[in-house]
């Protein structure tokens, strides 16, 4: 995906670069021009990552709730079905897969002759033996739904439900690994812990070498159903200083970098052999006013909550803060979560914001407290912080490290003020809502009982457009409260080196790193 | 002198006790690992099997004890994170801190210690001035900003070295520039103030009223009996550089226990943080032990002051 041309921009994360010193470098880089990649086109592509890698990492089977994982399961495993660029999700191993008109029983079909990296064929046992084995995020919320995991044959797979559950396929399908296939027979040989230190998939590539935290290499596996991958190797070098990672790309001894922002981004886009590439990632940032349910709280009137939603201009906040790459949004729901509502785009009206604020009794606007956030993304959070500055509702701003901000969010110790809350969790728009706007959702402060009434009906209901009828309804209830004001859904930016043909960057919904790998292409 | 060593040991291991009590609370205090291992707005039941999975769900008094019993058994635990001994992390990165920590001491005892020595001998002087400055460059320029510099200059520019990572010859040669240059400005500093001592002291001037050359008297007299305090902070310093060398493994991606730390720390991965304060502290104190042992059995008067 191109990036849209924008202006000049502010990192929305803090590195141990500061701004001056990445500027400095920037500018460096730039004028000393750009030199032809060193390596020459032998099918090797070298990826500097912007994380640690660790070997959990390797076995589907502790997968935390972590999208970052994705970035290796997707090279090594391969999943029955899984969000790919044909669909969300896609039938992969499973050639089909079909639900009986009660929910109760779900069927899975494998292509046929697939095999794992060791040559074992692909079969219902590895995927019963999966199932079983899962230990990672959602296994216990599935293995309670589950009443049985049946294999009448080599290729079929009969998955019965103690009761009817819609959500069925969101969690076995996208909030969990249990459909990513492990090989029994090997497992069973060399123990977890055997299997953590030498990996066997079924995916595109498969594990060469692995150093923890360093680097990790792997080569094509030519079995693979899709095709045989285009690149023959991988090497994913982890470079967490961002600086260091563009003049890694710069001087070719990497052709691709993750997460390249603010100023570095800036000059990318003036460096004509290297790409700019974004994925919309499946956080969304908004504002949450935890007083709205408080009748003493100005942020009780709607009209307040409506002119906080006018106060800000979020084109001009993604332009400067993101290059114009997030997208922008008035629904809390990403985009390609199942069940979202595309609602209109937000309103830009400060001169409406103060009329609104009047007409609610703050004439001259009023001191709203703190702005929570994390520190992270205070950026944004500033930005915001002026756009309502502007209209009258005075803010100070609080940037809180993610792990103190999060548990205090959690904890529901905001009580005053605003809280800049964001979310990339898996799921569908049903899951979403549980946890953020529903009556004793995690993140809840507060609920309305209209959208709670509406929440269980949609639960078990199995005609999936009612279900999505429903789930309109709610967001679009929650848009015209103001409950939530979303500020962005980020794009994650990330450089492709001339070397690259084709990235794969951002085919893959709501995935913000390469894939499908076996579809990558490297200029000869 | 049983006594003196009897009671060092006891304060060393008092200090131990201290310092594992310390980051065990402190690193506690910053947040919950749990919520950094799941995507911001992960389900409740997710916190909680993470919580419980790393037993963050037990009192804080109750992990403390668990802590210590490993840690008694030569366990530090195993990291939230990568799932694996940290001990074995550590070891494994081991090597590569070392490697680097040596070749950085080697910049700044070879940077620190003449630059001290001829500050302190042109005292008041040009090559003062430039000593201080020098020093004063090397303690306030953030390890950041100078790697930065260094990978502008040396990978950018003029395209001699690689930018980041392990490997080769080249690839040290940054990193340890950038690391021992804050510490070879600390070594100038002492060389030259332990140098001045010195060179006031009576056996300098009678040196010099028997008419002994002056590069004689500043390199056989004073320089020996001038170096010994150097040696000693620069036996602490290359501990600091093995475990702490946070930022500079950071910015040049170099694989040793200052990344590891910074993982750690950008994780909460309490495991880790703990394990590496406390090898690091612990070789501190058997240094530190040490000296006082040896310094003990040299000059009995500071033994009978104890």
């Amino acid at each position: 995906m191109n990036l849209p041309a924008g202006i000049s921009g502010d990192e929305p994360h803090n590195d141990i670069g500061r701004r001056a010193s990445l500027a400095l470098l920037a500018s460096g880089i730039l004028a000393s021009g750009y030199r032809q990649a060193h390596a020459a086109a032998n099918g090797t592509l070298t990826i500097a990552v912007h994380v640690s890698l660790p070997p959990s990492w390797l076995d589907p089977s502790e997968m935390p709730a972590l999208i970052t994982t994705y970035m290796l399961v997707y090279a090594l495993h391969d999943a029955m079905v899984k969000p790919m660029p044909e669909g969300n999700p896609a039938p992969c191993m499973a050639e089909s897969f079909t639900a009986s008109p009660d929910g109760l029983v779900h069927e899975f079909v494998l292509r046929k002759g697939m095999t794992f990296h060791n040559g074992d064929p692909v079969t219902s046992a590895d995927v019963k033996f999966t199932f079983d084995r899962y230990r990672g995020a959602s296994h216990q919320i599935l293995r309670d739904a589950v009443a049985s995991v049946e294999t009448p044959d080599d290729l079929r797979v009969v998955i019965r439900l103690k009761e009817p559950w819609p959500d069925f396929m969101t969690f076995y399908a996208l909030a969990t690994g249990a459909n990513w296939i492990v090989p029994k027979k090997y497992i069973e040989k060399v123990g977890d812990a055997g299997y953590r230190k030498a990996p066997v998939g079924a995916g595109p590539f498969k594990l060469v070498s692995f150093d923890p935290g360093v680097e990790l290499v792997m080569e094509a596996h030519p079995g693979y159903w899709r095709h045989t991958p285009r690149v023959k190797r991988i090497v994913m070098k982890v470079i967490p200083d961002e600086a260091t990672r563009l003049v890694a790309l710069k001087r070719g001894e990497v052709d691709y970098a993750y997460s390249i922002r603010g100023e570095l981004a800036q000059e990318v886009k003036r460096t004509p052999s290297l790409k700019l590439e974004v994925a919309s990632d499946g956080a969304t940032y908004w504002m949450y006013f935890p007083e709205q349910w408080d009748p003493q709280s100005p942020w009780y009137k709607p009209q307040v909550r409506q002119a906080a939603a006018l106060a800000i201009d979020y084109v001009s906040i993604n332009n400067a803060l993101n290059l114009g790459a997030s997208r922008i949004t008035s629904n809390f729901i990403p985009q390609h979560l199942k069940y979202h509502w595309p609602s209109p785009p937000p309103v830009f009206d400060p001169a409406k914001a103060m009329r609104l604020l009047a007409e609610a009794g703050y004439p001259s606007g009023f001191d709203a407290g703190f702005y929570w956030c994390d520190a992270a993304y205070a950026n944004l959070g500033e930005a915001a912080a002026n756009n309502l500055a502007a209209v009258g509702i005075k803010v100070q701003l609080r940037p809180i490290e993610r792990a103190a901000f999060d548990k205090a969010f959690a904890d529901k110790r905001y009580k005053r003020g605003i809280i800049q809350g964001s979310s990339a969790a898996f799921g569908n728009a049903s899951t979403r809502l549980s946890v953020w706007a529903i009556k004793d959702g995690a993140y809840a402060y507060g609920s309305y009982p209209e959208i709670d009434a509406l929440y269980p009906q949609q639960l078990h209901e199995l005609d999936d457009a009612k279900r999505t009828a429903i789930l309109h309804k709610m967001q679009q209830s929650i848009i015209e409260k103001n409950m939530f004001v979303p500020l962005w859904q980020l794009g994650f930016l990330s450089v492709a080196g001339p070397r690259v043909k084709t990235s794969t960057y951002g085919s893959i919904p709501g995935f913000v790193y390469l894939g499908p790998y076996d579809d990558i292409v490297l200029n000869e | 002198m049983k006594q003196f060593i009897a009671r060092r040991i006891g304060y060393s291991l008092l200090s131990l006790l201290l310092l594992s009590l310390t980051i065990f609370l402190f690193i506690r205090l910053t947040g919950d690992p749990a919520s950094l291992l799941a995507e911001p707005g992960a389900s409740a039941a997710d916190i909680a099997a993470i919580q419980k999975k790393f037993g963050l769900d037990q009192p804080v008094w109750y992990q403390y004890i668990y802590f210590m019993g490993n840690l008694l058994r030569g366990d530090l635990g195993e990291s939230f994170y990568y799932q694996t001994p940290v001990l074995e992390l550590y070891l494994s990165r081991l090597p590569n801190s070392l490697l680097l920590a040596s070749v950085a001491m080697s910049f700044s005892l070879l940077l620190g210690i003449p630059t001290g020595i001829l500050a302190a001998v042109r005292v008041g002087r040009f090559w003062d001035t430039v000593g201080k400055f020098f020093a004063l460059l090397g303690l306030s320029l953030p390890s950041f900003l100078v790697g930065l510099l260094l990978i502008l200059f040396f990978s950018v520019y003029l395209e001699w070295l690689p930018s980041s990572g392990s490997g080769g010859f080249l690839n040290l040669l940054m990193p340890a520039f950038a690391l021992g240059w804050y510490f070879a400005a600390a070594h100038m500093r002492l060389t030259r103030s332990s140098m001045l001592e010195v060179m006031g002291s009576e056996y300098i001037k009678l040196a010099r009223l028997k008419g002994l050359p002056e590069f004689k008297v500043i390199a056989k007299h004073a320089f020996k009996n001038a170096l010994i305090p150097v040696m000693t902070l620069a036996g602490i310093n290359l501990i600091n550089m093995i475990n702490v060398a946070v930022v500079v493994e950071t910015v040049f991606a170099w694989p040793g226990i200052g990344r590891l730390l910074y993982e750690g720390i950008s994780f909460r991965d309490f495991p880790i943080v703990q394990g590496v304060v406390i090898i690091g502290g612990s070789m501190i104190v058997a240094v530190n032990l040490l000296v006082d042992i040896v310094y003990a059995f040299v000059d009995p008067r500071i033994r009978l002051e104890a």
